[in-house]
């Protein structure tokens, strides 16, 4: 991995993690503009000058006269910084405001910042204070993260940064996890006395695009864990190479890292039926992970497993035994509540006026928040058009959003489809009931 | 090269948990980078089939084809694809090519059979599947194909027996399951035919096929109800005409055909699985279906009104328009449930 991508990648999470932090944008701006990443970089200009519309310095960057970006991080550099292109090989386009860079384009970063005397350490311990540590354990370990993809600890521990408060209505989703999973969590007298084991993981499952990762994220918060997540990438990465010893390094990251939260998104990828992956080198995966899970339940303190999955029925069996990921919680298409609070998000960074929150809500029964997001976009498309169309620039109304809302579909029908058939077909032991109920609610079934 | 092997090897680990979308994005990025390569070619044309982009399918293994002309793999690809769009004299071309460069691989002859099937040349597809059948006894593929072309040749008992064998090697081949629903249908055994369409959707979920057979055999009986009960009531509309009889007991007929249908269906109902008559209650209720029962229900309702009102003198004159109605009743009952079966 490319350094300046380290520090990118960083300075992205934390613009995320602390959106009106203007400066902090800035400094994401000209680190983006120096790596010639023009479209992102104007789009984090606007966002600056959309808190702050005076902004001397993100209007001197539109105009083409940023500054350096050791400059904006408060340290004058020797010399101008080098960009090193996205591939190797492929120079990188001029940044806006920059001169063209004067090092070997396809030389590597560490030795480009040997020949433009950029401190790339310097500029790394400038955001210790700012962000999380990307990788956990010590520094060798994080060197060795872009060695290749075998090395499984190049996970991100982080502190969830959110908790269940921060997840807009879904109150029944709330109470199920709180009895399932966090009460027996947070009072470990009354655990002792009720005899009730820590033992097991929770499996969320539920339709694509309705938060499974923010409450698995919410659920870290709220245990006070750190946060390890696991991607469908990640997953697949770990069967390229020797995926029994990645899969037991990430266990140990979380070991390492307690308490902490391990999360598996997508874990049917991983967890598929053994019968589904006889001729695979995946099978033995699946033992190996069967394993951690065993030892994880047996002998580690503080390392909580949450897992997600769309396809809950493509899971392995042996996964959802007890002890294993044994409790199931079914998130739902947002509620009504839920959804008001996914469109604030989306539009809060916007301009818009006179939007009726409660009215969209009602119009997007059924919605995904993945496809209200896709609304506040396609209706932000529509104001951006009618505003080229008259020449001047024009809020996002109620009425571009209910556009949008005819315009796009709800995504879920090919999920339900699925789903009445697990819930007519392979509801064995009432796995599915709450499932099969909503979609009794419904009419599905 | 290393890079180039990690690549294909994560493409193959997201194809084999049927991420198509995502190993076609990954397998672009290789074969931009490395056009030369046969088995990123060859994993891109799975990577659209599993994704049902048979067209793309079929150029990217003719790609491969043509960069490793000594590989069966490609070919294999391309006879798949070509099915799937209805070219089956190109598909069978592409299996025949398949089975010369690898005479000795089970596969290819499976996909000479699977061409050959769907062409109709049952001949070909019979001994392809018997020299598949020769090379990987313990192949369960090989023996539910092998049924597939035995149903395909009316040979029922010949074709239950390879999916029985089947389904003894892979007790979870949802494909055998349905196979045997199939069989089961043929020799009218409703219930039966369900009862495996439900274990074969219980199996794999994600494949809509077997509850939409579900689906449509339930259609297909309240079809054929429909139909036995307006052919009775087309017989005993006559009854008046022939045998001078009263009223009363043509009401009574009337009432006991429409109890004798009812009876019927709800034994057949009976006779199925929870699931199923949970699926039957929702069938009936479609709003196509109940609009089909009551067409029937009416349409006959008002003939044998027409008929019993009538006086004897002038049943003559009455009964042809009586006819009329109970046939237009059943047809158009008819043309709302293949509307449903359409719409399914």
């Amino acid at each position: 991995m490319e350094p300046e991508f380290t520090v990118l990648d960083s300075l992205r999470k934390a613009v995320e993690a602390m959106p009106d932090d203007v400066p902090l944008r800035l400094h994401l701006a000209t680190m983006l503009l120096q790596a010639g990443q023009r479209d992102e970089a104007v789009r984090q200009i606007g966002a600056v000058l959309q808190r702050d519309p005076g902004n001397a310095k993100a209007l001197s960057m539109l105009q083409g006269s940023g500054p350096e970006p050791a400059a904006a991080a408060g340290q004058p550099p020797a010399d101008p910084p080098v960009i090193s292109p996205e591939r190797p090989g492929v120079p990188a386009p001029p940044p806006l405001g920059a001169t063209q860079p004067d090092a070997d384009p396809g030389s590597h970063p560490g030795e480009a910042g040997k020949t433009s005397h950029y401190d790339w350490s310097q500029a790394e311990d400038e955001l210790r204070d700012v962000l999380p540590a990307m990788f956990v354990g010590d520094g060798d370990a994080a060197d060795s993260a872009s060695a290749g993809i075998d090395e499984a600890d190049a996970y991100d521990a982080e502190q969830a940064g959110l908790t269940l408060a921060d997840v807009a209505g879904m109150t029944e989703v709330k109470q199920r996890l709180e009895a399932a999973f966090l009460a027996p969590m947070r009072n470990p007298d009354l655990r002792r006395l009720y005899g009730k084991s820590l033992r097991g993981g929770l499996l969320l499952y539920g339709p694509p695009g309705c938060g499974k990762t923010f409450i698995a994220r919410a659920v870290a918060g709220e245990l006070g864990a750190s946060f390890i997540a696991v991607s469908f990438a990640d997953i697949i990465d770990m069967f390229v190479g020797q995926s029994e010893r990645n899969i037991h390094e990430l266990f140990e990251v979380a070991r390492r890292n307690a308490p902490c939260v391990l999360f598996l998104d997508e874990v049917d990828a991983i967890g598929q039926k053994r019968s589904q992956l006889r001729h695979t080198p995946m099978r033995s995966a699946v033992n190996q992970l069967l394993l951690e899970l065993d030892d994880v339940s047996g002998n580690n303190e503080g390392v909580f497993l949450l897992a997600a999955t769309n396809h809950p029925w493509d899971v392995d069996s042996a996964l959802r035994r007890p002890g294993r990921f044994d409790r199931t919680l079914l998130v739902l298409p947002p509620d009504a509540a839920a959804r008001e609070g996914v469109f604030r998000y989306h539009l809060k960074d916007r301009p818009v006026a006179g939007i009726d929150l409660a009215k969209l809500a009602r119009s997007t029964d059924g919605y995904s928040g993945a496809d209200i997001a896709h609304i506040c976009e396609t209706a932000a498309e529509r104001a951006l058009m009618d505003s080229v169309r008259r020449g001047e620039p024009r809020m996002i109304g109620t009425p571009d959003l209910e556009a949008a809302i005819a315009e796009v579909k709800p995504s879920l029908g090919a999920w339900f489809d699925v789903a009445r058939n697990v819930a007519l077909f392979a509801n064995e032991g009432g796995t599915y009931d709450d499932l099969a109920a909503y979609l009794r609610k419904r009419r599905l079934i | 090269m290393i890079e180039l092997r990690q690549e294909l090897a994560r493409a193959s680990a997201m194809l084999d948990v049927r991420r198509f979308d995502e190993a076609s994005e990954l397998l672009a990025r290789v074969v931009s980078a490395e056009p030369e390569s046969s088995r990123a070619w060859c994993l891109m044309a799975r990577a659209h089939l599993g994704a049902d982009r048979y067209t793309e399918a079929v150029s990217a293994a003719r790609r491969a084809a043509a960069l490793d002309p000594a590989d069966e793999w490609p070919h294999r690809l391309a006879s798949n694809a070509l099915v799937h769009l209805g070219n089956y004299a190109d598909a069978l071309r592409a299996a025949y090519e398949a089975c010369r460069l690898a005479p000795g691989y089970w596969q290819t002859h499976v996909c000479v059979a699977q061409a050959a099937l769907a062409a109709q040349r049952l001949d070909i597809a019979t001994e392809a599947a018997t020299r598949a059948r020769g090379l990987a006894p313990n192949e369960p593929d090989v023996h539910f194909l092998s049924g597939k072309v035995s149903l395909a040749r009316s040979d029922l008992a010949g074709a239950r027996e390879h999916q029985e064998r089947a389904l003894a090697l892979d007790p979870g081949h949802s494909g055998a399951m349905n196979e045997l629903g199939r069989i089961r249908l043929r020799r009218h055994d409703t219930a039966g035919a369900i009862r495996h369409f439900i274990s074969a959707a219980r199996a794999t979920p994600d494949e809509r096929i077997y509850s939409r057979n579900i689906d449509v055999v339930l259609l297909r009986t309240v079809s054929r109800t429909i139909y036995m009960f307006t052919l009775i009531a087309l017989i005993l509309i006559w009854i008046p005409a022939v045998t001078h009889v009263d009223r009363l007991p043509f009401v009574i007929a009337l009432g006991t055909v429409a109890m004798v249908t009812a009876i019927c269906f709800a034994w057949m109902v009976l006779r199925l699985p929870r699931e199923a008559r949970l699926l039957v209650r929702r069938t009936l209720r479609t709003p196509r279906v109940a609009a089909a029962l009551a067409l029937a229900l009416g349409g006959v309702a008002v003939a044998f009104g027409l008929v019993a009102f009538t006086p004897a003198a002038d049943l003559a004159q009455v009964l042809p328009v009586a006819v009329v109605i109970t046939v237009a009743a059943r047809l158009a009952a008819f043309a709302a449930l293949r509307g449903a079966v359409r719409k399914h």
